[in-house]
Order: C-alpha cells, then structure tokens, then sequence
C-alpha cells in the first residue's frame, strides 16, 4: 500500500511557524485516517506490572509531526512505541498508522525504530551499518536515501569506514539515526535513543536530529526522560503515567528552534507545565 | 621508536619458558632413576629426530579421521542448532538427546562402530564426531541465540526474513562462540582420534595405535615420542584455530 506524499519540508525557516493544533478527537474507523497514526483504545496488559501498561490510550497523531511521549520508568512509554512498532500486541484497542495496522505498515517499510542502545552490527562498517535497511526485505521497495549523505549530514562523513568499535557513544547513536533514516521511513519510532549519552553530547546529538527531521520531515513518535529535550525537539509532548496518556501540550516554540531557545521564557513556561505534570505521574506511580 | 610486540617481551615468554624447562629437568631425573617410568629425553629426541618419517605418517592418519570428524560435527551441530532456534518444539525435543549423548561412554561404542562401519575409517572419523558434537551444538546454540535483541527488533520492523535476519546477524553473532568452541573441539578431536585408534580391533596405523602397540612391547622412548607428536598436532591445530579466529573476528580485537 504507497502512503500519501509528505508535507513538503519549509523551504525557508518560519520563525512564527504555527503551533501543532491539539489533535481533535478521533471519530469513525481508525483505518480512514492516512495521514495520521490513531490509537484507539489500546490497552496492553503484562503479567509482571501492578497496572496496565497502556490502559484506554487514545490518541492521534498528524503526519509529519515530532511527538514526544514522557513519563516515568515502567509508566508505559516504550510500550507504547512497540505497539505502533507492531512488536507488541495491544489486548485491546485499534492502532492504524497512516491507515495500515502496524504489522503492514513494517512489511512495507515504512517504520523506523531506533533502539535506547545504537544496536549497530559490530562487524560492519558504519556505512554498511547505514546500508543494513536497504539490504533486507526488499520487495517493499521503499523510498531510498544516499546513505553516505545522509551520514555527512550527521557529521559522520570521515566515519564512514570505521567500525563502530572506533566509535564514540554519540557517534554510534548518530549512526543508528543515519540507519534509520536511510530508508525514508514514514514514521520514525525513537526510543529514549540519548538515554546513556552525557549532556553535551545529547544537546548536540539531538539538534543534528532536528535538524535532518526538518528537512525529511518523517512523522516522529519519540520516547524520553528528559523534559528539556523534549520541549527543544517536539511539536507535541504527551506525559503518560500509570499507562493513562493524558492530553498533549502543544509547543507553540518556534521552528526551527533557534539557538538558545531553551533559555526563553516560553521555553520555562511549557518546561514548567510538562515538569508538574509529570510530578502528578510520578506521584502516581509511587516511583 | 618502535615498540616490541607483547610476545617477544622477556616478561611474556619467560614463565612458560623457565616452567617448561623445569618440566624437562624432572621428566629426565625421573627417567634416569626408573626407565620404566619414562625415558630419557634425549631417547625421545632421538626416535623424533631418526625416524620422523613415522612420526608423521601417522600423525597424517590421525589427521585424516580427526578434521573430517570434527567437520561432520560441526556442520549437523550447526544444523541442528539452526532448528533448535526456529522451533522450542524440536529444542525440547533434541535437548535431552544431546545431553544424553554428552553423558554416554563414547570410547566404549568404539568396537560397535567397527562392526557397523567395518574397518575402514568410518568408526574413527564416526567417534571424533560424537565426541566433539556436545560442545559444537552447545556453543552453536549459544551463539546463535547471543544476538543483540535490540539488534534484533531493528530487523523485525523492517520485515526482514528469517533467513535475512540469520545471514545478516545470528550466524555472524555466533561466530565468537563457534570460535570458543573450536579451541577446545579441534585438539580435542586429535586426542579422540588417538583414542580411537587404540580401542578400535583391526587398526594398524595412526599416532593412537602407534602408542598402544609400542607400550605393549614397552618401547616407552617410541610411544613417547608418539604422544610428543599428539601434544605438538594439537599445539598447531590450536594455533591456527586462533590466527583464523583473529583475522575472522577483527572487530572484536578493538572492544
């Protein structure tokens, strides 16, 4: 099934880029919405948790957005991401991403995952790490990107032939970036990919990302701890806890985020808005 | 100024050096005070040195039935692991098997593989198979299941195929514990060839019958001179287990 194109990606920076709308709630089959993902419902359950992992969530999310999703450990958030990855099951609910369910939309590639850790193979250079997506399952046929560019976008163009024990953290999570973006997926899952990255690195990491997102424009669902990197990276940022998503905040920052935009009083505002709200989840979860 | 490799450094070979010395200095006081405990070193170095023809002719047999044997195991071990991993039905199956014939005297179905296979090659070549097959499906086993899950989930929302997802990362994820593996199976199967050789009637070559039919006619410097050459197989084929193993595994070298 081919995907409607992408928004284009704004030719000239517009710094009074208008805030992401607050999704309206979602009505009618979760497979006519093309150009968004739609959760519906979706519970998942595991034996091992107290709570339901993803309990009721619903939620849409409109193409070619950065969505972030944060909570505390164990609050459901990279369940959440393996659901719409189709590697986990909901027990309940209906998941359509741009109009397929999850398991069609990876067979024909349009899914994206980069993992907490870089998981790049080893014995493979870091282009051949790059090329690995367009290597399998092609019969998909996707859209390709030159690896190699996309690599020098990244910073990584003296890399190309080293092995990713050469490599420093931040490097290797470039890479596993430049992966997944090699194949133009139309939906890039992330989760917490800067999680064992120090603070430098992940400020730098993280605006490298934004920067090859603004000009690829996939749809991003990104998983992460940190308020900070999620207001400087998304449109969107939703706080779960308990597995219950509560409603997203829109943030109205922007694009593309100026230098420094974390020193701003909007920035302060909606930090201090996603912080107390992640406090109420804390609190909840007992953690 | 350019730097020594680690193994030329006094500090790197001087231990197994003066230890293999002092080896050497007791094996001959023993000899000299009973030379039915052992010969001398020199009577040793003699039988190597005059006749080393023998020596290698019949390590050349043992060669012959100890490469194709651990081979033979190596490929159903792999195999078979390949199976276990695709299905926990056929591992629940196969499992208790393989531990059972981990457990089972091998040396002792020697004379029974002779009257199967009758006296060619095929018992000893059949039991350096068996006896190296347990650590073979083990270590496949291992390695083809160390694959890195998050590795593995990259593939998985690709939709990558079995067969993708084995070429690309679980075969080569397995290779440093078919590596492991191979530095304890491959001189293992020179010594179970050797052993073979002894238990199996109607043999009439190879370093293990050299070494029984010599004690037998107490010919201690010949059946010495036979496990010297048993030691120093095992020696070389381990040495080239490992130069492969580092040449293969390059990108490990650097963790």
């Amino acid at each position: 099934m081919s995907l409607p194109p992408r928004p284009p990606a704004p030719s000239t920076p517009s710094l009074a880029r208008p805030a992401v709308e607050a999704a309206p709630a979602f009505e009618g089959s979760v497979t006519d919405g093309r150009d968004r993902i739609v959760l519906s419902g979706v519970t998942k359950r595991f034996p091992t948790l107290a709570w339901p992992a993803l309990d009721h969530v619903d939620l849409v999310i409109e193409r070619g957005s950065f969505f972030t999703v944060i909570g505390p450990s164990g609050a459901g958030k990279s369940t959440l991401l393996r659901v719409l990855a189709g590697l986990v099951p909901p027990d309940a609910g209906e998941v359509s991403v741009f109009g397929e369910a999850p398991a069609e939309a990876a067979r024909a590639k349009h899914l994206g995952w980069v993992p907490q850790s870089p998981a790049l193979l080893p014995w493979r250079t870091v282009l051949e790490n790059v090329r690995l997506p367009l290597e399998v399952n092609k019969r998909a046929g996707c859209e390709e990107r030159d690896p190699e560019e996309i690599l020098a976008r990244l910073g990584l163009r003296q890399a190309s032939s080293m092995l990713p024990a050469h490599l420093s953290g931040g490097m290797r999570q470039r890479v596993a970036i430049a992966r997944a973006f090699a194949f133009a997926p139309a939906l890039l899952l992330m989760d917490e990919p800067f999680g064992a990255l120090d603070e430098m690195t992940r400020e730098h990491v993280a605006h490298l990302l934004l920067e090859l997102w603004q000009a690829e424009r996939p749809t991003v669902v990104f998983v992460t701890h940190s308020v900070t990197e999620a207001v400087v990276l998304s449109d969107r940022v939703a706080v779960i806890g308990e597995g219950k998503l509560t409603a997203p905040v829109d943030i109205s920052l922007p694009r593309p985020r100026p230098e420094g935009v974390e020193d701003t009083a909007p920035f302060h505002e909606l930090a201090g808005e996603l912080r107390s709200r992640l406090k109420r989840a804390f609190i909840a979860t007992g953690t | 100024m350019r730097r020594v490799p680690e193994v030329l450094r006094p500090a790197i070979w001087g231990p197994p050096v003066v230890a293999f010395g002092l080896l050497l200095v007791i094996w001959q006081v023993l000899a000299q005070h009973d030379r039915f405990l052992l010969p001398t070193v020199g009577s040793v170095w003699d039988q190597l040195t005059h006749d080393p023809t023998t020596y290698l002719y019949n390590a050349g047999v043992t060669l012959s039935e100890a490469i194709p044997g651990v081979a033979i195991s190596y490929v159903v071990a792999l195999l078979l692991a390949l199976a276990m991993t695709q299905s926990r039905l056929v591992t629940r199956a196969l499992l208790p098997l393989a531990v059972v014939l981990n457990v089972t005297p091998l040396i002792a179905i020697a004379p029974a593989l002779v009257v199967a296979f009758s006296f060619s090659r095929t018992p000893r070549i059949v039991l350096v198979a068996l006896i190296t097959f347990f650590p073979a499906l083990i270590n496949s086993l291992a390695g083809l299941r160390s694959a890195d899950p998050q590795a593995m989930e990259v593939l998985e929302t690709l939709h990558a195929s079995r067969w993708e997802t084995l070429w690309r990362l679980q075969l080569p994820s397995s290779l440093p514990y078919l590596f492991a593996a191979a530095r304890v199976v491959v001189p293992l199967s020179i010594v179970g060839a050797a052993v073979a050789e002894m238990v199996s009637p109607g043999v009439s070559n190879g370093l293990g019958w050299l070494i029984n039919s010599a004690s037998q006619n107490s010919e201690l410097d010949i059946a010495w001179a036979g496990i010297v050459t048993l030691v120093v197989f095992g020696l070389v084929t381990m040495a080239i287990v490992v130069v492969t193993e580092s040449r293969v595994l390059h990108w490990r070298g650097f963790r």
